[in-house]
């Protein structure tokens, strides 16, 4: 009965899918004319800005960068960092900083992550932009947003800032926004998105725990790679603590470190739980908003249920699809995990926010990682 | 129970679903919103703006007026707050074209409080509140205007992790599970509220010390749920008291299965079209006073977590229903065929002990905790039924132990006329 059934509702699947196709099509999206302005933004003495008037209005209000500030030449004391990992974008790729007072330090925690206690005054700055094309990806450089992050009397704050067509400074804006981006990617092809700054308290959906504010990818288990700062690989925690700006009193060797997900040479169960910590495990875990389904994907989560082996959904809706697990073992296209992360559709796709289109080497990964999971029945 | 239905059943589903239609479907709306005035751009931008700035004590008064936003509003973490609206019929908030994210509406914070508005078309759950202590839904309506329900959203009002939830004259319409949703909290009252054309009208799950009661389940393909579902962070609840409610005629076809007519994970595409009140895994459950009415299925259905055929072992959770009490009910059967479309509704239209295509008022599906005792006569599971006239209602008690070549049902509620107390107190939540 089953296979009559599943024949009889091919055309109907063919269909919604044929649909789906033409809605697409018909999206059209104009993407704004961009100039490259020559206006260099004047030099501020980081040091005395008032942080209890901030946010402030402009990005150049803050002198992290110094000229033309798209060019991302950053002020002294403000430290270029990158995780081993990094959160999917829509193809967005990005640039991070750091900067601390003068004389002030992060201290190591002691818990398994390697989180870092940042001083009042820490911010840290994330550039989101695209090359024009990919295989070029210091040239023609559309800015989008920069988002920095500001700690306050031992309390996190998010200011999202969206760069002006002329690209020479980006402004506060807390409703957020749609911008159409375009790029060639690195197999030559033409890409186009409707890019979604999300709105300020949209960044609470993943920087959260407790329901605090708190960055994700400053914590040792990110940055605990070699790292090149412009004088050969070097590992970027010794880096930090060479300048001053973290104090740590172990070795490198002893604190937790998580793979790049895009180093293949890695062992494939790391290089998954890799991808699912960064993209997934700042809402699926104990502490964070996705707790309520039960499914946590943080780079140290051991048990089976919890990864969502054989774990039914609770509130997935139609997110479910028409699967019964969040992973099926060895059946990544009878799991909701990878069904979620391959739709577009507003409120199954997942992560909810960051993202308008599917990260196809990131499906491929975690597919890759549930088929080589021993098949099971349950 | 799982996976293999009779193939004569499934022919006989088709059959009826094709021929005879007899599953209802309903896309009633309470207000129309197209004739409002629509807000404008800097409106709409207003509001967003109200919601990401608010402070600790503000009142967001939204004025009349169809409101259409592409993001999502969310309060972060304030103390105190009203958001307020004039009137379920004046002022709508749409989020038919929000871009990204989940649900329309998300509130966390203490001492919150929505009232006289509506909320509709959100991609995924209408208003979620989560993290929250203090937490009141009043004259909130959230729906969808979808004429095709298959693309609705999941909830419509969802607080899940919050303490001191109080939600009074709702109304949750067309979602495609639960109309009212409360998960993984304590100190719950849902009251005086209308819940109609859900999969599930109102649904307790995994939530402690809830009452329900003086509402409207109509419509739906379930009325009331209280469910215990494995593997969460809240792992069980307990004290649910569900009365003086209108259980009537949840006869909706049930949508909230995609694509096929198989049910996915989500436990709530089980559920068999007229169903008045379905209980899973739930422990210390009273319901009384309730009209029960025209439910073509069941009026009742007291199940244990093994009727879904999924796995049933998690940390501090057991599968079993135990500590129910039901009586004072009224209770009206239907002269509708009983569902045939989902296995339990085709276990209790075929199997039931009172003859084929026959309404049931109370099922317990007759599973038990071996290790408490080696007969369900006992009552091991301490289960309490003391309704009048009970011999003239349709009680079964199935057998399904051994799986369903071997399904045996019985008439015999004596094993089960007993009384048991069941706990709640919501009295701290009369200032809400």
């Amino acid at each position: 009965m089953k296979n009559i059934l599943s024949i009889s509702l091919l055309p109907v699947l063919i269909f919604f899918l044929g649909c789906a196709e033409k809605v697409a099509e018909k999206e059209d999206l104009e993407v704004a004319d961009i100039s490259y302005g020559n206006w260099e933004a004047p030099a501020v003495n980081i040091a005395k800005l008032d942080f209890e008037s901030m946010p402030f209005e402009k990005l150049s209000d803050y002198g992290f960068f110094t000229g033309k500030i798209r060019e991302m030449k950053p002020q002294k004391g403000v430290l270029t960092y990158e995780p081993a990992s990094s959160l999917f974008t829509d193809y967005a790729h990005k640039s991070r900083f750091i900067w601390m007072p003068e004389g002030a330090a992060a201290s190591l925690k002691d818990d398994i992550e390697g989180s870092l206690d940042f001083p009042d005054q820490t911010v840290l700055i994330k550039n989101f932009f695209y090359p024009a094309d990919f295989n070029q990806p210091d040239k023609d450089i559309r800015m989008i947003e920069t988002r920095l992050m500001i700690k306050r009397n031992g309390t996190w704050e998010a200011f999202p800032y969206i760069w002006n067509n002329e690209q020479t400074d980006a402004k506060y804006k807390v409703i957020g926004a749609e911008i159409p981006v375009k790029w060639q990617d690195e197999d030559g092809k033409q890409q186009l998105i409707n890019y979604i700054v999300p709105n300020k308290n949209q960044c609470k959906s993943c920087h959260n725990v407790n329901e605090q504010m708190v960055p994700i990818g400053v914590k040792a288990k990110h940055l605990n790679h070699s790292f090149d700062y412009g004088n050969g690989p070097k590992n970027q925690l010794v880096q930090w603590q060479e300048s001053g700006i973290l104090e740590m009193d172990k070795s490198p060797d002893d604190i937790a470190s998580m793979v790049n997900y895009a180093d293949k040479s890695k062992d494939l169960n790391l290089r998954a739980m890799a991808y699912l910590d960064i993209n997934c495990a700042h809402c699926h875990r104990a502490e964070g908003p996705a707790s309520t389904s039960g499914l946590f994907l943080n780079y140290e989560e051991r048990d089976p249920l919890k990864l969502g082996v054989f774990k039914t959904p609770v509130a997935a809706g139609f997110g479910a699809g028409s699967f019964k697990f969040a992973i099926y073992p060895g059946k990544a296209d009878e799991s909701i995990m990878t069904f979620r992360m391959g739709t577009n559709q507003v409120g199954a796709a997942m992560p909810e926010i960051g993202r308008v289109s599917v990260h196809e080497e990131g499906v491929q990964l975690i597919k890759e990682w549930i088929n080589a999971m021993e098949e099971k029945k349950f | 129970m799982k996976n293999n239905t009779l193939t004569l059943l499934t022919l006989l589903s088709i059959f009826f679903m094709g021929v005879f239609s007899c599953t209802s479907s309903t896309t009633e709306m309470t207000y129309d919103s197209s004739k409002l005035p629509r807000a404008s751009q800097d409106q709409v931008d207003k509001v967003v703006e109200a919601f990401m700035l608010a402070n600790d004590g503000d009142v967001i008064d939204i004025p009349p007026g169809f409101y259409n936003f592409k993001t999502q509003l969310i309060l972060d973490n304030k103390n105190n707050i009203t958001i307020k609206g004039a009137g379920m019929d004046k002022t709508v908030l749409s989020f038919r074209e929000l871009r990204s994210g989940g649900e329309g509406v998300k509130l966390v914070g203490n001492n919150v409080k929505i009232e006289d508005l509506s909320i509709e078309d959100a991609p995924g759950d209408g208003i979620k509140s989560q993290h929250s202590d203090g937490i009141t839904f009043k004259r909130i309506n959230v729906t969808w205007t979808n004429g095709d329900k298959s693309k609705n959203g999941t909830y419509a009002i969802y607080p899940v992790q919050c303490k001191n939830v109080m939600i009074d004259e709702c109304i949750a319409s067309h979602s495609k599970d639960a109309g009212i949703y409360v998960g993984q909290s304590e100190n719950i009252i849902v009251k005086n509220s209308l819940a109609f054309g859900n999969v599930a009208g109102i649904e307790i799950e995994n939530s402690d010390n809830a009452e329900v009661f003086g509402n409207t389940a109509r419509d739906n393909s379930g009325g009331i749920l209280v469910f215990n579902l494995p593997g969460l962070p809240k792992s069980e609840g307990k004290g649910t008291k569900i009365y003086d409610n209108d259980i009537v005629s949840n006869n909706h076809v049930n949508f909230a299965t995609p694509l096929s007519d198989e049910p996915n994970g989500n436990t709530v595409t089980m559920i068999p079209p007229g169903s008045g009140v379905i209980l899973l895994a739930a422990k210390d459950v009273e319901i009384y006073n309730n009209r029960i009415h025209k439910n073509k299925t069941v009026g009742i259905a007291i199940a244990n977590y093994h009727i879904t055929g999924f796995p049933a072992e998690a940390p501090n959770w057991s599968p079993y229903t135990s500590n129910i009490y039901i009586h004072n009910n009224d209770y009206q059967r239907t002269m509708k065929i009983p569902d045939l479309t989902k296995e339990m509704g085709q276990l209790i239209s075929v199997y039931n002990a009172h003859g084929k295509g026959k309404t049931q008022d109370i099922v317990y599906d007759g599973f038990w905790d071996k290790s408490l005792s080696d007969n369900i006569q006992s009552n091991p599971m301490k289960i309490c039924i003391e309704e009048n006239g009970i011999e003239k209602l349709h009680f079964t008690l199935f057998d399904l132990w051994e799986g369903e070549e071997n399904i045996r049902s019985s008439k015999n509620y004596s094993p089960f006329q007993c009384q048991t107390s069941i706990e709640t107190d919501v009295s701290g939540l009369a200032d809400l």
